[in-house]
């Protein structure tokens, strides 16, 4: 780079007075016969183009523009309010998820209690039944039992009597034999 | 002229004849200059044709162009003056298109760059210049001289203050005409140069090739951001002329 940046020192001011014995007059920039023409074509080359901005390309671009930042918002928009609506929804569904289960637990409890009551009550209508049963059962065996045992007794004293009666002419009366036996 | 030296950097700038013509005894030719300008803003209208013939909400390549420098053009304007800006957007948005244009046709070999003249420039430079003033005054009235006394200025240091701020203020177009104009000028020169040298030095020549290369590109960088910059200043004074407080 150097070198041919040297190169550039050395050759320009060479090149430049090789430019100034050729050239006729001065810099073009400088040359005052130019300036109407330059300006009179750069006034109405510009208001040309200034008037096809102005009247054209800018309303047209401005309203694309404009355009596409209100669908975009627009867009933004429905998409808000379809994730609130969204979101609602699953509220709802949450709610109603919540309340569901609230009553079926409330059902169950319900349920569960008069299950319970209807329990404990058949419980004790039975005990009651089985108490009767066995009072009256136990009576019952009270009775036999003493049904057996006076015949049990009459047998023996028969048995007695007709043993005895083989042996000994006065037969002795029940009542002296039962007191014996005892 | 160009057949006998092949490396005049100026010739480029020569302004030749193409039709003769006259108003009033002042001379309004046709000439290359004019023609270049007409290819600058047909180009530019061929563009904007082309992209906006067929436009939609989503945009294809063309109208993509367009949008961007369209955007670029309005967000620099809305940066540097803010929504009062607004009015003046066709006037800076054409200014922008007309030198970028100009600048990028210069860069073709065997074309004639427009800004390169410094009447074109300075007219430029000139016409901004008076709209401005004439804008600073029409929106603040005499209260727009107080861009030539910054507040926050002790007192005594006015007499000093003042007329720098005059002399620069009054500097703005040339400044800002010069720049635009010797940049096209040295940049245009040195490439011819170089290119001259290309044939000068035969089969050594590549040398200086890859050189032009590199200055070409350069130069492309340099033909958009003069355009840039001659149309930022443009807000920037047009700001002072809509904010003289700042």
């Amino acid at each position: 780079m150097k070198f041919f940046l040297k190169i550039f020192i050395f050759v320009l001011p060479l090149s430049e007075a090789y430019a100034e014995g050729q050239k006729s007059a001065g810099l073009p920039q400088m040359d005052i016969s130019t300036f109407p023409s330059q300006l009179f074509w750069l006034i109405i080359t510009f208001t040309a183009l200034y008037l096809f901005m102005w009247k054209f390309v800018i309303p047209k671009l401005s309203t694309t523009i404009e355009e596409r930042k209100d669908k975009i918002s627009n867009d933004i928009n429905d998409a808000e309010n379809l994730n609130s609506e969204a979101s609602k929804i699953l509220k709802n569904y949450d709610d109603k998820m919540n309340s569901a289960s609230l009553e079926s637990n409330e059902i169950v409890s319900s349920s569960k209690a008069t299950m319970n009551e209807y329990l404990d009550k058949l419980k004790k209508d039975n005990e009651i039944k089985i108490n009767a049963m066995i009072t009256e059962s136990e009576k019952k065996i009270h009775q036999q039992k003493q049904q057996s045992e006076q015949e049990i007794k009459k047998a023996t004293i028969d048995t007695i009597k007709s043993i005895v009666s083989k042996y000994v002419e006065t037969v002795p009366s029940d009542d002296e034999i039962s007191k014996k036996l005892n | 002229m160009a057949a006998d030296n092949p490396i005049d950097p100026i010739h480029q700038f020569e302004i030749s004849k193409i039709a003769e013509m006259q108003i009033a005894g002042v001379d309004i030719s046709f000439t290359n200059s004019s023609l270049f300008m007409v290819f600058a803003i047909a180009a530019t209208m061929t563009l904007f044709m082309l992209s906006l013939s067929k436009r939609s909400i989503i945009p294809n390549r063309m109208q993509m162009l367009s949008e961007l420098s369209y955007n670029f053009i309005a967000n620099m304007l809305r940066d540097q003056v803010g929504d009062q800006g607004r009015a003046y957007f066709p006037f800076i948005f054409s200014l922008f298109m007309f030198i970028f244009f100009c600048n990028f046709i210069g860069l073709i070999p065997y074309t004639f760059t427009v800004t390169s003249h410094l009447i074109v420039t300075f007219a430029f430079a000139g016409l901004i210049f008076l709209a401005v003033t004439i804008i600073g005054f029409m929106k603040n009235g005499l209260g727009y001289l107080r861009i030539f006394y910054p507040s926050g200025i002790p007192i005594f240091l006015a007499p000093l203050i003042v007329p720098i701020e005059i002399i620069s203020y009054l500097s703005k177009p040339i400044s800002l005409s010069v720049r635009l104009c010797a940049n096209m000028l040295a940049g245009h020169s040195i490439l011819k140069i170089f290119a001259g040298f290309i044939v000068m030095l035969g089969f050594l020549g590549f040398a200086p090739l890859i050189f032009l290369v590199v200055l070409y590109a350069l130069e492309t960088l340099i033909a958009a951001l003069q355009a840039y910059i001659f149309t930022i200043l443009t807000c920037i004074y047009l700001n002072d002329a809509l904010h003289p407080d700042h």
